[in-house]
């Protein structure tokens, strides 16, 4: 009995240093081609409402894009995930822990000052209120209170615009806002309207 | 370089041995013979100086081209459509966890223990197919360490709503089990009782499942498991049911297979409810410890059903599980006797304090065992602090109301640091 433990015991333990050996093998970051492509805003939210149910959320930054794969597999199956909320959500999670690499948070793809048509309103509830929340207070952890008087958008203009195009993180903090709150189709010119209806909306 | 040098050392020899016969030669009065013997030497050093310049370019150009070979084969290598887009991820999960644990009453001075280290393996093949499958390494009270196989399963991705899942899983049924037992994810250091091994709730099956989300309609998600398994074996103990046992058998011996499944609802985002269960046959195959011939037990009725929730309101996580287990009677065999329940129920409420990393829980359990001795009500309380989200301190104390002088009605204090990977 004790011999049966012991050898399967070994075998279990060259087997886990095995893996280990091989789960730690760096994968080069751009290398998957799989599974399609989600929807980054869609997975923000998804994240917000799935992830926290069952242990304490988990942020992008935790783990590396090619160990978010088989987590999200994994927790698409744990949480009951149809297979487009997991790529919308892996989607999410790869782009915000790369906001400089990422595949999909392309920040180049528009620029200039002309806009898309939309008001900062528009802009506001379709991309930002997924972590910003309607009321501007934060809905995720890491997510900072617009309504606190000198609160973060006390900082100057011109320092909230080049962190809301280029993404930013305070040190410590458990979540980047991701560059354009993850929709790359927005221009200057729409973050610039954004940002004037935060000031309105959201106080100072 | 090396090699460069070796083929000098005869050259040496050859000109040492030459000069070395001179003076016999010259005493041989011939002076023209000398002159002869001295220019053919010349000759044939200059020949072997010039092979040796031969070998050595050919050496030096040799290396380069060999330090290029491997460079084109790490490239090579490197550029490989495995690597560059890797079909197969490999990947390593898992949880452990240590601790301190005091009883109070039975003269306990307290012991340190160590849980259970549990690696999770993942080998996933694109978006198609997954391998999952846990281990568990336990230390008993005599320092023997215990493997087992929490789950192995292979996981068919069939489209985005339906996975098959084959092999041996955690049982669907209800959410402790599945979901929460994992200790970084248990916000207490102990299974609420009842939901343990050997309780009322089922902990794994062998068998297939399939799962899944489905679409979401007016906002409210569902998602589902239905599965068909071995089922359970069944204890006895004098003369009457003692246990279930629902840890995954790999042959369904008794003959009959049971079906179940679990249908949760999420009719807003963070608030869950599940309702689960299960049907079939089981048998007895333990007589008190010793086991017995199956095929000689009567087959009884097997029934579980089962209620959980789960909300999450910014801070504040509110989870609970109801789980009946009913297994029915038979005059077949050594051990027929009348039918059982085992019934749990339990309601947990942590709140974090943010922003520190302080977070409070109270958890309160009524299980109600087929064997009286294991009854028990418990409230259990629990400080955490939450060093990051996958590392976790506990301490808990938990106020046990079971039969008089039976284990189950001592009080406990325990301590905990979990760590998820
Ligand atoms: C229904 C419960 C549940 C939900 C919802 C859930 N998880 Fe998990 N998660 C678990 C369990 C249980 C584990 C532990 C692994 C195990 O036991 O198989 C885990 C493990 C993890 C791990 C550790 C690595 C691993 O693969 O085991 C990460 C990271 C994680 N979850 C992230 C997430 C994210 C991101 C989401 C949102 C999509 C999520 N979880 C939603 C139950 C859940
Ligand atoms: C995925 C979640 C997420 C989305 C979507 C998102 N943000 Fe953020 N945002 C954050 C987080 C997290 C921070 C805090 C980052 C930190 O300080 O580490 C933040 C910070 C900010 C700040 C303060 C920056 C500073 O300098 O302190 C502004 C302004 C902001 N976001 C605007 C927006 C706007 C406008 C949008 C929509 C276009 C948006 N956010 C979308 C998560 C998000």
């Amino acid at each position: 009995m004790k011999h049966a433990k012991q050898s399967k015991l070994k075998i279990g333990l060259t087997l886990a240093s095995l893996s280990l050996i091989a789960g730690m093998l760096p994968v080069p970051v751009q290398a998957f081609d799989y599974p399609a492509p989600g929807d980054f805003a869609q997975g923000a939210k998804e994240w917000a409402d799935n992830c926290g149910r069952c242990h304490n959320i988990r942020g992008a930054k935790e783990l590396r894009d090619d160990q978010w794969i088989t987590t999200m597999f994994h927790m698409r199956l744990r949480a009951g995930l149809t297979g487009q909320e997991m790529r919308n959500i892996l989607t999410f999670l790869q782009g915000s822990n790369n906001p400089s690499t990422g595949v999909i948070v392309k920040t180049s793809t528009a620029t200039g000052s002309a806009t898309s048509g939309l008001s900062g309103k528009d802009i506001y509830s379709q991309t930002c209120i997924a972590c910003h929340g309607a009321d501007g207070k934060g809905v995720l952890p890491g997510v900072p209170d617009f309504t606190r008087k000198d609160g973060r958008l006390s900082k100057p203009d011109a320092t909230l615009l080049k962190h809301v195009t280029e993404g930013f993180q305070s040190p410590g903090s458990p979540m980047a806002m991701p560059p354009k709150g993850g929709n790359s189709s927005l221009t200057e010119g729409d973050l610039k309207n954004v940002i004037e209806y935060l000031h309105q909306e959201f106080g100072s | 370089m090396k090699t460069s040098i070796f083929p000098l050392k005869p050259v040496a020899f050859a000109v040492l041995t030459a000069l070395a016969a001179l003076p016999a030669v010259a005493a041989a009065d011939d002076l023209s013979q000398l002159r002869k013997t001295v220019e053919t030497l010349q000759k044939q050093l200059q020949e072997v100086q010039k092979q040796l310049e031969e070998q050595q370019a050919q050496a030096k150009t040799e290396q380069p081209a060999s330090r290029a070979d491997v460079e084109q084969l790490q490239k090579q290598v490197s550029e490989a459509n495995e690597w560059r887009e890797p079909n197969t991820l490999v990947h390593l999960a898992g949880y452990a966890d240590v601790g301190y644990e005091k009883t109070q009453g039975n003269n306990d001075d307290g012991s340190f223990t160590v849980g259970r280290f549990s690696p999770i393996f993942h080998f996933q093949y694109r978006d198609l197919v997954m391998l999952e499958s846990e281990l568990e390494f336990e230390v008993e009270d005599d320092g023997n360490t215990n493997t087992s196989l929490e789950y192995l399963t292979i996981d068919l991705f069939m489209n985005d709503y339906a996975t098959l899942v084959a092999g041996k899983f955690l049982s669907p049924v209800g959410q402790f089990r599945q979901n929460l037992h994992p200790s970084w994810v248990n916000k207490m250091a102990s299974a609420p009782p009842g939901f343990g091994h050997d309780g009322a709730a089922p902990v794994s099956d062998v068998g297939v499942q399939v799962r899944g989300g489905l679409p979401r309609m007016g906002g409210v998600r569902t998602n589902y498991a239905l599965f068909v398994s071995n089922g359970p074996e069944l204890s006895s103990e004098d003369g009457e049911l003692e246990g279930i046992d629902a840890e995954g058998f790999n042959k369904d011996a008794e003959g009959n297979k049971v079906y179940g499944g679990r249908v949760g609802i999420l009719p807003i985002p963070n608030l869950e409810i599940g309702l689960s269960g299960a049907w079939g046959e089981a048998a007895v195959s333990k007589i008190d410890g010793n086991e017995v011939d199956i095929n000689d037990e009567g087959k009884r009725d097997y029934k579980v059903y089962d209620a959980d929730f789960n909300y999450q309101l910014g801070s504040l996580g509110v989870r609970g599980e109801y789980v009946k287990s009913k297994v029915g009677s038979t005059s077949k065999g050594l051990a027929a006797s009348g039918s059982a329940n085992w019934t749990t129920w339990y309601t947990q409420a942590a709140y974090k304090f943010l922003p520190t990393k302080w977070e409070a829980v109270a958890r309160y359990t009524d299980f109600d065992s087929a064997v009286d001795d294991r009854d028990v009500k418990q409230w259990a309380l629990g400080i955490n602090y939450i060093f990051t989200s996958n590392f976790i301190a506990k301490v808990n104390y938990e106020l046990n109301d079971g039969k008089n002088n039976s284990a189950a009605d001592d009080n406990r204090f325990l301590a905990q640091l979990a760590y998820g990977f």
